[in-house]
């Protein structure tokens, strides 16, 4: 297997999924219509409701929705069984799920007035499957919080990182001031914030930078006698083999660099810090994405031995070690969400893009073309880790970006600092923004209880002690698929909130249905394997044991937030079962079902 | 009836990549300006919402300033929302 064939099976799909059978579904199953109004023309008001045209929500959409996850959990589960798994569910998924939901939570929610998924699901299912909606999507902040939160502090020790990521925040500050304040041109301010960054990030290799960080890093561990503040169990350390993971003071420092990141963001104007930390963060995220994608392209034919695959296509069926469990099936499924399915994806869709869309035709290709895409982006993230072959994680990524940023004659070693630089950024990004998110979902859940939580800094603090608390008692893998369970339990959600639409509507909802009915089933087993493997891998031997006692209480944590997840989604499952038999008795009775 | 707008190559990559880099920045700045204006509307003709305020000599003043967004404002005053609609 070479980077050419896996391009040409993720095009090949993207043409066949989109032409064949996406197109199939909007003519024959949805009917999208060029002249119904869409709530952007019905409720024009300019801002949350304006009619954009569909390539600029085209870009949109990708935005909002290619972030870490096609890219972390590409390479997590291509490092837990092979490439070739996590392949076949990146082209099935988004063929036969993804886009399903993207397109059809737009359209349904253009064709019901702008209406935000959790109106939806309390009109169609039950009002309390608003609020149940609502929990859940609290629990998938802080899972996200907590999963990107520990691969950051994790990346960040790596002494190639940190200076250009500190140039970042600095170059975000900077860009906020040169706009808003000086109001100079986008362009000048493109050049320098982006350049200076660029110029940074390329600092990180040199010996003298890597010197400094390595001897304040080890000034740091130097602190506690250079000896673990905690110690835990990691199933992915020592390259799947599992081992214990030394959390040791700069860890610590890492993680509190990561808060301060994510507080500026969440407590500073939004003008002044985050909007302008994700533009720079965009291009930097653009030019390493392009460039790695030709790179890839161009490999197998000026430098075969960069394009071919070095990962073993399959590994092993279960790749759970001491006692834990890690079945292909349920686990690869919520180990890779975006790039193949993501409940995210229904939020943005419809909030963000339904209530811009022009005209209904214009749904297709920026909900089906985006997803398709996102999926691009999937491939070429299993595509960089295969060709490295050996390392975990970011750095495997980093390393296969390199090598094929290095077809452009740039130096491996600048190619990597820059792919690494680029998943850190794009990581980032989104931690700034989920805890800005965590602290609204906290002013408006404990707000009339508690009003201090109304206060910008109490919200953004206790957001980020929720984050550290999940980080220093979690471990990576269970955090990244406990986060993957509570999204793709959310798209089946939004796949059964489209189901019930269409069966309202007295439509074929059998495309939608089956996806719904696998993501269901499967999200629920994977989040009771999780609870299971945290059981036997993390609190079971740490029981009774000293200083095992945060430990173990992050375990039960976890658990219990696996456990919740479950429950929270038997519910809604309930709720749905028994708002589809009525639906059902009504349309049998010949009475219109309520809207 | 307007003549609908050609796509052209470089125009769609245009839109396309303006689309990602700033399309948010945009909304965001209008979202913050009509939230102003909204907030202020509020306070100054809050009673045609049915909110008990006295309307003062000067809110008739300026109503005539006001009456063309008198509309979306209700709307966006009235319409249901809830935490989903701050993610996008």
């Amino acid at each position: 297997m070479n980077t050419l064939i896996a391009l040409i099976v993720g095009a090949a799909t993207f043409y066949l999924g989109y032409s064949f059978y996406a197109k199939r579904i909007d003519e024959k199953i949805i009917k999208s219509d060029p002249k119904k109004a869409t709530p952007a023309k019905m409720y024009m008001d300019g801002v949350d409701f304006s009619p954009a045209s569909r390539n600029i929500l085209y870009g949109y959409q990708f935005k909002s929705i290619a972030a870490a996850g096609p890219i972390v959990g590409a390479i997590t589960a291509a490092g837990l069984w092979g490439w070739l798994p996590a392949l076949l569910w990146l082209i099935l998924g988004v063929t036969f799920v993804g886009w399903v939901q993207d397109y059809s939570a737009m359209m349904m929610a253009a064709r019901r007035d702008g209406d935000s998924i959790s109106a939806i699901a309390y009109k169609l299912v039950s009002p309390r499957s608003r609020t149940i909606l609502l929990i859940f999507l609290f629990l998938y902040l802080l899972l996200i919080a907590g999963a990107f939160g520990n691969l950051l502090a994790g990346v960040l020790t790596n002494p190639t990182i940190p200076l250009g990521i500190t140039m970042l925040a600095l170059a975000g500050l900077l860009g906020g001031q040169m706009l808003y304040r000086w109001k100079m041109d986008i362009a000048v301010v493109t050049i320098v914030t982006v350049g200076l960054t660029l110029l940074v990030i390329a600092l990180g290799p040199v010996a003298a930078v890597q010197g400094a960080v390595k001897g304040f890093n080890g000034w740091l561990d130097a602190l506690n006698a250079n000896q673990p503040i905690v110690s835990l169990f990691d199933p992915t350390a020592a390259a799947y083999a599992g081992g214990f993971v030394n959390i040791k003071v700069s860890y610590v420092f890492w993680l509190t660099f990561v808060a301060v990141f994510s507080y500026l963001g969440a407590a500073l104007p939004v003008w002044r810090y985050a909007q302008p930390v994700n533009y720079v963060g965009f291009w930097i995220m653009a030019l390493t994405i392009l460039g790695g994608a030709l790179g890839a392209a161009i490999a197998f034919f000026v430098k075969p031995e960069l394009a071919n695959f070095a990962l073993p296509a399959f590994k092993v069926w279960d790749a759970g070690v001491k006692g834990t469990l890690q079945p292909l099936w349920p686990m690869l499924f919520v180990t890779i969400a975006c790039g193949a399915i993501s409940g995210w994806h229904a939020l943005v869709s419809t909030v963000g893009t339904a209530r811009q869309l022009e005209n209904e035709t214009d749904a297709l290709p920026v909900g089906a073309g985006s997803m398709f895409s996102e999926m691009l982006l999937g491939v070429l993230a299993l595509m960089a880790v295969s060709v490295a072959g050996k390392g975990v994680g970011a750095a495997a990524f980093a390393t296969g970006v390199g090598n094929f940023l290095s077809i452009f004659g740039l130096d491996p070693k600048y190619g990597s600092a820059l792919a690494l630089a680029a998943f850190v950024i794009i990581v980032i990004t989104v931690m700034q923004l989920v805890i800005r998110f965590m602290r609204v979902a906290l002013t408006e859940a404990l707000g009339d209880a508690m009003p201090i939580m109304r206060n910008l800094h109490v919200g953004t603090i206790t957001s980020l002690v929720c984050m550290f608390l999940v980080v220093l008692t979690g471990t990576f893998v269970y955090l990244w698929q406990l986060f993957g369970g509570a999204n793709q339990l959310m798209a089946s959600l939004a796949l059964m909130l489209v189901t019930l639409w269409l069966v309202s509507e007295r439509r074929n909802a059998l495309y939608a249905a089956l996806p719904m009915l696998f993501m269901y089933v499967t999200t629920i087993a994977a989040n009771l394997v999780t609870a299971w493997n945290l059981w036997a891998g993390v609190v079971q031997p740490g029981l009774g044991k000293a200083n095992y006692e945060v430990v173990v209480f992050g375990g039960l944590l976890m658990i219990a937030i696996a456990l919740l997840l479950v429950l929270l989604a038997l519910f809604i499952g309930w709720d749905a079962w028994q708002s589809y038999s009525r639906m059902k008795s009504q349309q049998r009775a010949g009475v219109e079902a309520p809207a | 009836m307007p003549e609908e707008k050609k796509d052209t190559f470089f125009g769609s990559v245009k839109e396309f990549i303006y689309g990602m880099a700033a399309h948010d920045m945009t909304r965001y700045a209008l979202k913050t300006r009509a939230s102003m204006e909204h907030l202020f509307i509020l306070i100054t003709m809050g009673d045609l919402l049915g909110i008990p305020i006295l309307p003062p000599y000067y809110s008739l003043r300026l109503l005539p300033y006001v009456v063309p967004q008198i509309s979306t404002w209700k709307r966006r005053m009235l319409r249901e929302k809830d935490l989903t609609d701050a993610m996008a």
